[in-house]
């Protein structure tokens, strides 16, 4: 997320995914930045050992969060 | 209620007296230092000096008496009849010499005292509070946030503000000024935060804060100012003994860098204008080029030396009173003149240049300030304020033909009906100031230049300094 | 109180949260170009190939970009280059 917090700072609006194991550290480690608004979705964990076809669902299933994190229609 | 520290000799030398007292009476003793401290009763330790500071003990040891929760007499040090009076008990220490001076407590030393007002003085702060997070750097979180002119500023901590407010007697909750262009209004405090961030010392304070009140009159326009695509900012002009008094810099560079009043006093307004009342370059503040005065443009006119009076005084205030003068200006462009020997041939020169200020054809919209250098106004000595203004205004006169639009083959100028006015002088009355600073070697004037006067432009406003 | 212990005081007006705000988001994607930075963990290009696929749907334009390492933050180059290049970016996928 530092390079999200960096990249905002340039002026890009950004967000990251990750795996829900990493929604604790998500917290914490964007409020050390000082940025806790960071935008950020999470997907189902594990990851390193899922099929293609188990990947693109979880990318189906995170679609429509990460769409709202990047706009504000 | 007695408060000790073991640093003290006289708290060790009365450890006995302590127990002594603790037989014949209720007693509690507060020990600021070591907890094992006095080793012959069993003492309370005031760790966070929260007890010492609540019972304003600027002396150890303090010996309290309490009667329902209430002090009714203290005395400090090691007097024997002071601490038998106080205590009630008779024949106190009866080896040791009548009197002994006490020590500093630690709760008045002036390396603890600022954190201690934070911690214990209660709620003196209104504006938020803010956490710098555990992996922000302090100053960089200055420059995230958009709070900065793109120079570092001072992170202004809650000591650091408290500090600053020592420069004031008015309480932070004072209303100073209303601030364009968001139009709230700002507080002592909010312009100590600022005066913090510039890195002023507290003594400028008082300058920051009539500056701040000066810049939101009115007649000065600051809104204007700061939506202007001219390249002018608040330009102050300090005067009177309070400037020596802190520092500032009056002689040579003056309205250059290096001098912390000059630069700190001129900046805190710019940081005021910027982080309270909104004004920022890209949205309000829509300057073609702006300009590096709107860092900060401040400094100090040379009331003592000066043959010809003060800008200040010009403008009503008495001799010896602190004052400044805001001005919507421009960055100083230099006159140079090494060869004139006589006031008219100098007051040839600086017309000359003063002519050309923005445009030689444009007249009557902009004031200026001319800031005579020591060895120029030598030229002129002898003669007072107003001849010398005089002298340089009569050749600061065209004809209206001269300077209508189309003239020249230039379409700048002024509207084609002064064509037949004969005489069109450069300034309004009062529109030329002068002042006086800069160092004792150089043939050099500046001209800073102002943004438009009359109804839609700006005034100079000028103000003694409130202590 | 955080760990670090500093606290400041709020130079402003206050018209505003106190917290670092989101960057504005655009309205729609349809026609701006995303940005999509694979940070190099295993799996992450699947998940981002299937994410490229439906923003390009949505009528956005995707560049793809991916990091050396995801130990480290990104490379200056590479935040330039995405910070010239894209409206919106997408940093995937930390587990």
């Amino acid at each position: 997320m530092h390079d999200i917090s960096d990249l905002e700072l340039r002026g890009v609006p950004g967000m990251f995914v990750a795996s829900a194991e990493f929604v604790q550290a998500a917290i914490s480690q964007s409020a050390s930045l000082g940025f806790s608004a960071v935008a950020r979705v999470f997907t189902p964990h594990p990851i390193q050992d899922r099929t293609d076809d188990e990947m693109v669902a979880y990318a189906d299933a995170a679609f429509d969060e990460i769409l709202a994190a990047i706009t504000d229609p | 209620m007695v408060v000790v520290k073991q640093e003290c000799e006289t708290c060790r030398m009365v450890v006995d007296v302590l127990a002594q007292l603790a037989e014949a009476t209720a007693l509690t003793v507060y020990t600021q230092d070591d907890p094992a401290f006095p080793p012959t009763v069993t003492p309370i330790h005031d760790h966070d000096l929260a007890v010492s500071w609540h019972h304003d003990i600027e002396t150890v040891p303090t010996v309290i008496r309490v009667a329902d929760g209430v002090e009714v007499d203290r005395t400090v040090g090691w007097v024997r009849d002071q601490w038998e009076r106080v205590t009630g008990v008779g024949a106190l220490g009866p080896d040791l010499p009548p009197f002994r001076p006490g020590c500093g407590s630690m709760s008045v030393d002036p390396d603890r005292v600022d954190a201690l007002n934070v911690a214990f003085g209660g709620s003196v702060f209104s504006s938020r509070r803010i956490d710098v997070a555990a992996a922000e750097d302090d100053i960089e979180m200055m420059f995230t946030r958009g709070w900065t002119d793109g120079l570092p500023v001072v992170p202004p901590t809650e000591e650091r503000v408290m500090r600053m407010l020592t420069g004031t007697t008015r309480a932070p909750a004072d209303v100073v000024a209303t601030v364009p262009p968001d139009l709230f209004d700002i507080t002592v405090e909010k312009v100590a935060i600022a005066a913090v961030m510039a890195g002023c010392l507290p003594e400028y304070l008082p300058w920051v804060l009539t500056a701040v009140e000066a810049a939101c009159t009115d007649e000065f326009n600051a809104h204007g100012l700061l939506a202007t695509t001219m390249p002018v900012g608040p330009v102050i002009v300090c005067s009177g003994p309070g400037t020596r008094a802190i520092g500032m810099n009056s002689g040579g560079n003056a309205l250059g860098q290096g001098n912390r009043a000059n630069a700190t006093i001129g900046r805190a307004l710019q940081l005021v204008i910027r982080n309270f009342g909104g004004g920022r370059p890209g949205e309000v503040d829509r300057a073609t080029h702006g300009g590096p005065g709107k860092f900060t443009f401040c400094f100090a006119e040379n009331d003592v030396e000066s043959p010809y009076g003060t800008l200040a005084g010009e403008h009503g205030i008495a001799a010896g009173t602190d004052a400044l003068t805001l001005f919507a200006g421009e960055g100083p462009r230099c006159v140079v003149d090494q060869l004139s020997r006589t006031p008219d041939s100098l007051a040839r020169s600086l017309a000359a240049c003063l002519q050309a200020m923005h445009h030689p054809k444009l007249v009557l919209g902009f004031d200026a300030i001319l800031v005579m250098g020591p060895e120029h106004a030598r030229v002129f000595d002898g003669m007072a304020r107003d001849e010398i203004v005089a002298a340089i205004g009569a050749h600061l006169v065209r004809r209206g033909a001269e300077l209508i639009r189309g003239a020249d083959g230039i379409a700048e100028g002024i509207p084609e009906g002064f064509a037949d006015v004969p005489e069109v002088p450069k300034f309004r009355p009062g529109g030329l100031m002068l002042t006086y600073a800069g160092g004792g070697a150089g043939l050099f004037s500046e001209i800073i230049g102002g943004w438009a006067n009359g109804a839609i432009g700006s005034a100079p406003v000028t103000r003694a300094v409130a202590y | 109180m955080t760990a670090s212990g500093t606290v400041i005081l709020d130079p402003t007006s206050e018209q505003h949260r106190a917290e670092r705000e989101l960057r504005a988001r655009p309205r729609s994607i349809d026609g701006l170009t995303i940005g999509l930075l694979d940070i190099s963990k295993p799996r992450g290009d699947v998940f981002l190939d299937r994410i490229e696929q439906r923003l390009v749907e949505h009528g956005a334009k995707v560049n793809r970009y991916k990091k050396p390492t995801f130990t480290k933050p990104a490379p200056v180059d590479l935040r330039h280059k995405i910070a010239t290049e894209c409206h919106v970016v997408i940093e995937a996928l930390a587990d």
